[in-house]
């Protein structure tokens, strides 16, 4: 984190201190590299990435790398963990077919609400998901996923045949073809992509305006009153927070299943 | 017996979990329509209006596309929630006990 905010949060800007609100922008999202090799260098966000990864395959492995029939542990975890994604996001989407995609949506879902979380733990106290870059791969991978096994189960023509639901009349249907093809292409992982970004970089915003407000209001003045209702939002959002964080990353997870589905079978 | 509550519960999430993913994808699924029809609609309109020179085209496309959109979801996704919402008059019927 660079700029205004560091001044403040160093400690000596505070209401009529004669110094003006430094106000959080997007040069909160840019962080000074730990390191530098080329023209590549390593932040705090490419940090956390790896250690959300880290921390969804370690996870995974200690609960089941010596599965027992009556589970005990971590793998009781493990366990409720591979359900809940599997009962509340794969199966209503995909049905019991669908059950060989439980790796991917499971490896998904965590990593996704792994990333966001860390906006919420002291220390980390930022959302890896709030710099698009990191997003985009995740699209990627499941835009080229559904567009291969739409391919694969449909073929290419009945796949882009069955974007238009039958039915329509053949003017309609012509009329429909560039909406269809813009929004299948281009939209949908567009939206994919923009929600979690939009809604992660909005959340970790409001939480820094909130807290960076609390402690520059805080002096022995009227600003006392200003900064207790500063700190009492900063506690509101983050609490919904911890709920965005787990919803965004549910989003995420039940759209691909959605996507996947589309895939298999044509959308009727 | 109580074995027929716990899977008449087991159905009844099952049809909420799969109410909100079809709620998830319809909604975005609209909302992409509502953008990509003003945007197809909009480029067409834009190189048409660069074609002969009149600027206009490119707004008048966006909202071409909006409507088409629109339209477009009112015929796909309007009728959803009518087929499963009883009518007045089989509600009243019921009511009356007039059957």
């Amino acid at each position: 984190m660079t700029g205004d905010v560091g001044v403040l949060a160093s400690g000596g800007c505070h209401l009529f201190s004669g110094c003006g609100f430094p106000a959080p922008g997007l040069q909160d999202f840019e962080w000074k590299p730990f390191f530098t090799i080329g023209s590549f260098s390593f932040t705090k966000p490419m940090l956390l990435a790896i250690l959300a990864a880290l921390v969804v395959i370690v996870f995974f492995w200690v609960a089941f790398r010596s599965p027992k029939l009556v589970p005990r542990g971590m793998q009781n975890l493990g366990e409720i963990a591979i359900l809940g994604v599997r009962d509340q996001i794969l199966r209503p989407s995909l049905g019991r077919k669908g059950d060989s995609y439980l790796p991917l949506l499971v490896s998904l879902f965590f990593f996704i609400y792994i990333m966001n979380v860390m906006e919420l733990i002291p220390v980390f106290q930022f959302p890896v998901t709030s710099r698009i870059g990191f997003v985009w791969p995740l699209v990627f991978i499941v835009y080229f996923l559904y567009l291969y096994l739409g391919v694969k189960n449909q073929g290419a023509w009945g796949y882009l045949r069955n974007m238009i639901p039958p039915g329509v009349p053949a003017p309609i249907y012509i009329i429909l073809v560039p909406v269809e093809l813009l929004r299948f292409f281009v939209f949908q992982p567009f939206t994919l992509g923009v929600r979690l970004f939009g809604n992660m970089f909005a959340g970790h915003l409001l939480l820094t305006i909130f807290t960076l407000a609390s402690w520059y209001l805080l002096s022995l003045s009227v600003g006392l009153l200003y900064a207790a209702g500063s700190f009492a939002l900063a506690i509101f959002v983050f609490l919904l927070e911890t709920l965005v964080t787990l919803l965004q990353a549910f989003i995420f997870t039940t759209l691909t299943a959605t996507y996947i589905a589309s895939s298999v079978e044509p959308a009727h | 017996m109580s074995s027929g509550n716990d899977a008449s519960t087991q159905a009844q999430k099952r049809a909420a979990a799969q109410g909100r993913a079809q709620g998830l994808d319809i909604g975005w699924t609209v909302f992409s329509y509502l953008l990509a029809g003003m945007a197809a609609y909009g480029a067409i309109g834009w190189l048409i209006g660069r074609a002969v020179h009149v600027s206009l085209l490119f707004p008048i496309g966006m909202l071409v596309g909006l409507a088409i959109s629109l339209g477009f979801i009112i015929y796909r996704y309007g009728g959803q929630g009518a087929v499963t919402r009883p009518s007045p008059e089989a509600t009243q019927k019921e009511m009356t006990g007039d059957r």
